[in-house]
C-alpha cells in the first residue's frame, strides 16, 4: 500500500505528468499515421530516454503505447485506412458512420470507449496482475493455436452472406503468412531467393497496401461519381444519448475481454478487438446493423484494444516477457536504463510498478481529453479536397512503409498489395479475413506444429486442458451461431406466413 | 521557436568547425559516421549499435555525427550487403551469424568479405529447468536425454542454427548424444522460450543467461549451468559447464566490422577509438546493465578469432545435420 501511495505521488509530479501528456500525444499522432506505430515511436525515443530518470522513461514509453490505441482508430474512421492491426476493427462501423456524416460522433465515441477500456484495465492490473500472469502461463502451443483459430473463425463468420468470399480471402491471407523461413524446420518457403522475403512479409505492409493504397486507387476509379454525390455535412462532435446507451454495455464487456487477451503474450490488440467485435455482433439484438455504422460496433473493439495494451504490460513487468512488438522494444530500452522487468521488480522496486500503474490512470484521463479536443480538428480532414487528400495518404503510406525496415524493396510489395486491394474491392471481397489471416496465420501454423511435436503427433493435446476445451466450445459456437440464428428466424417467421 | 532555430544554427556552425579542424590533421573521418544495426530496433544488435554511438559521442572520441541505421532482414544479410558498398565511414554490428549464415547455406556472404574491426562484448548461454525438475545438474539431464532423446522437449528460439541451439549441440556432443535426435520446439524468441518453461510446456531451455537470470534469482526457474569461463558475480550458485566436467566455453559475442578494402590508416583510426571506447565508464555501465560482459579484441585479434570460430561452427553445423 505504501508503494502504491508512493507511486501515486511520483506519477503526480509535474515533470511526470508532462511526460504522460507528451507520450500520450505522440502516441495519438503516430497511431493515426499509417505504418508509424508505437513500436517505431518508442525505438526512435530510445536515445532520448538515455538521459532520463528511468521511471519517467517507463511512463513516457507506456503513454506512447496506449496513446497509439486512441489514435489508431482516427484514420480507420475518417479514411478507412487503419494504421495497425488493432485498428482494423474500427473500420467496420467507424467508416460507415463517417460516410453517414457522423465522423465527429464516431471519433468522440471511440475516444470515450478507449477511455472506458483503459480505466477498467488499469483497475484489473491493480487487482489481478499476478494471478493473471500465472494464468497466461497455462497457454501452451495448443491453446494459442485454438485462440487464433477462434479469432479466424469468428472473423469469417462475420462475413455473413459472403461466406465463400470470406473463406477465399482468409486462405489468401494464410498463404501470405507462410512466406519466409519456417522456424520449425529452417526451410525457406515462397521466398524465390529474395533475401528481403526471408523473414516473411511484415503484415503492416499488407495492411497499408490493401487498405490505404487500395482505398486511394479505388477512389480514383469512382472519384467522378463521388464528387457529384452530395457529401453529408459533418454534424456534431459529440455522440447522442441513444449511441451512448447502445454502446455502454458492449464497452463494459469488451474492456475485461481485451484486458485478459492482452495479458497473453503474443495475442495482443488485434485479436482482442476482433473477438470483441464478433462477440458483440453475435449477442446483439440488431446484428444486421453491424458493418453499417452501429455505434456499439465501434465502441466495443476500441474499448478492447486499449484494455489489451494495458494488459500487455503485465507479462512485461511481472515476468520480463514482452507480449507485443512495442513491449519488446520497451524491454530493451528499460534494461539499458537499469530497470530489469521480471519477477523481482515487484519485490525490489514496487514503487516503480505502481508509479507506472498510476501514470496509466492519469494518462487515460489526459488522452480522452486530448482526443476529444482533436475531434474538431480532425473532422476537417473530410473537407479536404480529394486532389490534396489522396496524394497525402499515398505519401504517408510510403513513408510508413519505409520506416518498417528502411528498404526500398518494401515499396514494391506495397504497390503490389495496393493493386491487390483494389481488385478485392472491385470484386467485393471482404478485406479483414485476409489481413487477419496474414497477421495470425504464421503463428497459428507454428503453434499447431509445436503442439504436435510436444505430443509426439497425438491430436489429443488439443483437448488436453480445461482452457483448450473451453476454446473449442467457443469455436464451435462461433461457427454454428449463424446457423442457429437462421433456424430461429425461420421458426419465428413461420407463424406469420 | 526562433530561439531554437538560433541554437540549431549555432550547433551547425560549431559542428562545421569541428570538421575543418579534423581535416587539418588527417582526412579521415571527414563526414558523418553511420553504424548499421542489421536488425529492427530493440534487439541485441540494435542496442549494441546505439550503445557504441552513445559511448563514442558522449566521450568525444568521434566528433563527427554518428547515426544508427536499422537494416533488418535475412539474419543480418540485408544490413551487411548494404555495408559492402560503403566506405570506411560506415560500420556494421555483427555476431557469429556472419559466420553461420554461410555455413547454413542461407547466405553467400562470409566474414572474409569485410574488414574486422573489433569484438566488443559477449553474453553467455545457459541451460535452465523448472525448479521442481528431476534434473539437478547437466550430467543428469544429459544422461536422461541419452536414454530416450525424444521424451525430453527442448525450448529454443528464434531459429535452429543459432548460438542457443549450437551450444547445446556441442554440449550434447560431449556426452556422445547425436544432436539430430534432440526434440526441439522452436519458439519465436528468447522471451517465448522462458514463458514456455515457466508454463511447463517444455522440459528445459537453452537460451542466453540474461533471459533466465531474473527468474532464477526469484526461484521460478533453475539454471543448471552456464557457458562462461567463470561463475557470474550475481549468480554464485550456478556452476559453469567446465566445472561440471565438460570442456567447453561458448561465448555469444557481438562485434563490429567495416566495409571491404579499408586502408591501414582507417583501420588504425577505428582500432584506437574503439579500444578507447571499451575503456570508458559509460561503456562499462551499458555492458553491465545489459548483462553483457566486456570481450574487447582489436582488429588483429578479431581476425584470428573469426578464423578460429569459423572452424568450430563448421563442425557444429555438421553435427546438427544442417550443413550444406
Amino acid at each position: 500500500m505504501d508503494a502504491f501511495i508512493e507511486g501515486l505521488t511520483t506519477s503526480l509530479q509535474p515533470i511526470n505528468i508532462m511526460w504522460i501528456v507528451i507520450g500520450g500525444f505522440l502516441g495519438t499522432v503516430v497511431g493515426m499515421l499509417p505504418g508509424l506505430g508505437p513500436a517505431t515511436a518508442v525505438a526512435v525515443l530510445i536515445p532520448v530516454t538515455f538521459g532520463m530518470d528511468p521511471v519517467s522513461a517507463l511512463i513516457l514509453m507506456a503513454a506512447i503505447y496506449y496513446g497509439a490505441m486512441y489514435g489508431g482508430s482516427r484514420s480507420s474512421i475518417l479514411l478507412n485506412t487503419p494504421g495497425d492491426g488493432s485498428a482494423i476493427a474500427a473500420t467496420f462501423d467507424g467508416y460507415p458512420m463517417a460516410r453517414q456524416g457522423k465522423a465527429g460522433e464516431a471519433m468522440a465515441l471511440s475516444a470515450v470507449a478507449s477511455f472506458v477500456g483503459g480505466i477498467m484495465a488499469v483497475f484489473g492490473f491493480i487487482l489481478l496482475a499476478q494471478p493473471l500472469a500465472n494464468f497466461a502461463l497455462r497457454f501452451g502451443p495448443a491453446e494459442y493455436f485454438l485462440l487464433m483459430l477462434l479469432t479466424l473463425s469468428a472473423i469469417v463468420s462475420l462475413s455473413m452472406g459472403k461466406m465463400v468470399k470470406g473463406f477465399i480471402a482468409m486462405s489468401l491471407g494464410l498463404l501470405i503468412g507462410t512466406i519466409g523461413i519456417d522456424t520449425q524446420s529452417g526451410v525457406y518457403r515462397f521466398t524465390f531467393g529474395i533475401t528481403e522475403l526471408s523473414e516473411g512479409l511484415d503484415f503492416l505492409i499488407v495492411i497499408i497496401g490493401i487498405y490505404a493504397l487500395g482505398e486511394v486507387l479505388f477512389n480514383f476509379l469512382t472519384i467522378d461519381e463521388d464528387s457529384k454525390k452530395e457529401r453529408k455535412k459533418v454534424g456534431k462532435i459529440w455522440f447522442t444519448k441513444d449511441q451512448w446507451k447502445r454502446s455502454l454495455m458492449p464497452m463494459l464487456r469488451s474492456g475485461p475481454l481485451g484486458f485478459i487477451i492482452g495479458v497473453l503474450p503474443g495475442a495482443g490488440g488485434t485479436i482482442a478487438s476482433m473477438l470483441s467485435y464478433s462477440s458483440e455482433k453475435q449477442i446483439s439484438k440488431k446484428p444486421e446493423e453491424f458493418g453499417k455504422g452501429a455505434p456499439e460496433g465501434l465502441a466495443a473493439p476500441e474499448s478492447a484494444n486499449n484494455a489489451a495494451s494495458v494488459g500487455a504490460m503485465i507479462p512485461l513487468l511481472t515476468m520480463g516477457i514482452p507480449g507485443s512488438g512495442t513491449t519488446a522494444v520497451m524491454l530493451g530500452a528499460l534494461i539499458m536504463l537499469g530497470i530489469r522487468p521480471g519477477p523481482l521488480l515487484f519485490e525490489n522496486q514496487p514503487e516503480t510498478v505502481w508509479t507506472l500503474v498510476n501514470s496509466m490512470f492519469i494518462g487515460n484521463v489526459a488522452l480522452v481529453i486530448i482526443n476529444i479536443v482533436l475531434v474538431g480538428l480532425l473532422v476537417k480532414i473530410l473537407d479536404t479536397p480529394a486532389k490534396i487528400l489522396y496524394p497525402l495518404i499515398v505519401m504517408l503510406a510510403f513513408i510508413g512503409t519505409y520506416t518498417l525496415s528502411y528498404t526500398a524493396f518494401d515499396f514494391f510489395l506495397l504497390i503490389l498489395f495496393g493493386y491487390f486491394g483494389l481488385v478485392m474491392k472491385i470484386l467485393d471481397f471482404p478485406l479483414a479475413p485476409l489481413i487477419l489471416a496474414a497477421i495470425v496465420g504464421g503463428d497459428m501454423e507454428q503453434n499447431f506444429r509445436m503442439a504436435l511435436a510436444s505430443s509426439n503427433g497425438s491430436l489429443g493435446i488439443f483437448f488436453g486442458s480445461g482452457v483448450s476445451i473451453a476454446l473449442f466450445v467457443l469455436i464451435i459456437l462461433s461457427l454454428c451461431y449463424p446457423l442457429i440464428v437462421k433456424a430461429f428466424q425461420r421458426r419465428k417467421a413461420e407463424p406469420t406466413s | 521557436m526562433k530561439k531554437w532555430l538560433l541554437i540549431a544554427g549555432a550547433t551547425l556552425v560549431l559542428a562545421g568547425c569541428g570538421n575543418s579542424n579534423a581535416e587539418d590533421g588527417s582526412d579521415f573521418p571527414n563526414k558523418n559516421i553511420e553504424i548499421v544495426a542489421p536488425a529492427s530496433p530493440g534487439g541485441g544488435w540494435d542496442l549494441t549499435a546505439r550503445s557504441v554511438q552513445k559511448a563514442l559521442q558522449d566521450n568525444d572520441l568521434v566528433t563527427e555525427n554518428i547515426n544508427v541505421q536499422n537494416k533488418p532482414g535475412g539474419g543480418g544479410e540485408v544490413g551487411w550487403k548494404y555495408l559492402e558498398k560503403k566506405d570506411a565511414h560506415t560500420l556494421a554490428v555483427n555476431s557469429s551469424l556472419v559466420i553461420t549464415n554461410n555455413l547454413l547455406g542461407t547466405s553467400e556472404l562470409t566474414h572474409e568479405q569485410f574488414t574486422p574491426l573489433a569484438i566488443l562484448s559477449t553474453e553467455w548461454l545457459s541451460i535452465a529447468v523448472a525448479p521442481d525438475s528431476p534434473y539437478s545438474n547437466i550430467e543428469e539431464l544429459m544422461n536422461a536425454i541419452k536414454e530416450d532423446p525424444k521424451s525430453i522437449k527442448i525450448g529454443v528460439g528464434p531459429a535452429l542454427g543459432n548460438n542457443d541451439h549450437l551450444s547445446l549441440v556441442q554440449l550434447a556432443g560431449e556426452y556422445g548424444i547425436d544432436a539430430k535426435d534432440l526434440n526441439f520446439l522452436v519458439y519465436e524468441g528468447g522471451g517465448d522460450v522462458v514463458t514456455a518453461l515457466l508454463g511447463g510446456h517444455v522440459d528445459f531451455v537453452t537460451t542466453s543467461m540474461s533471459e533466465v537470470k531474473e527468474q532464477h534469482l526469484a526461484g521460478k526457474l533453475k539454471i543448471l549451468g552456464i557457458s562462461a569461463e567463470e561463475r557470474e558475480e550475481d549468480l554464485e550458485d550456478v556452476p559453469t559447464y567446465q566445472e561440471q566436467g565438460v570442456d567447453m566455453v561458448f561465448p555469444h559475442w557481438r562485434g563490429i566490422m567495416g566495409p571491404p578494402g579499408m586502408t591501414e590508416e582507417e583501420i588504425a583510426y577505428w582500432d584506437e577509438q574503439l579500444a578507447a571506447m571499451a575503456e570508458t565508464e559509460l561503456w562499462q555501465e551499458i555492458v553491465e546493465n545489459n548483462d553483457w560482459e566486456s570481450y574487447y579484441m582489436n582488429s588483429e585479434e578479431t581476425s584470428a578469432f573469426l578464423k578460429e570460430q569459423t572452424a568450430m561452427y563448421k563442425g557444429l553445423v555438421e553435427d546438427a545435420g544442417m550443413g550444406q
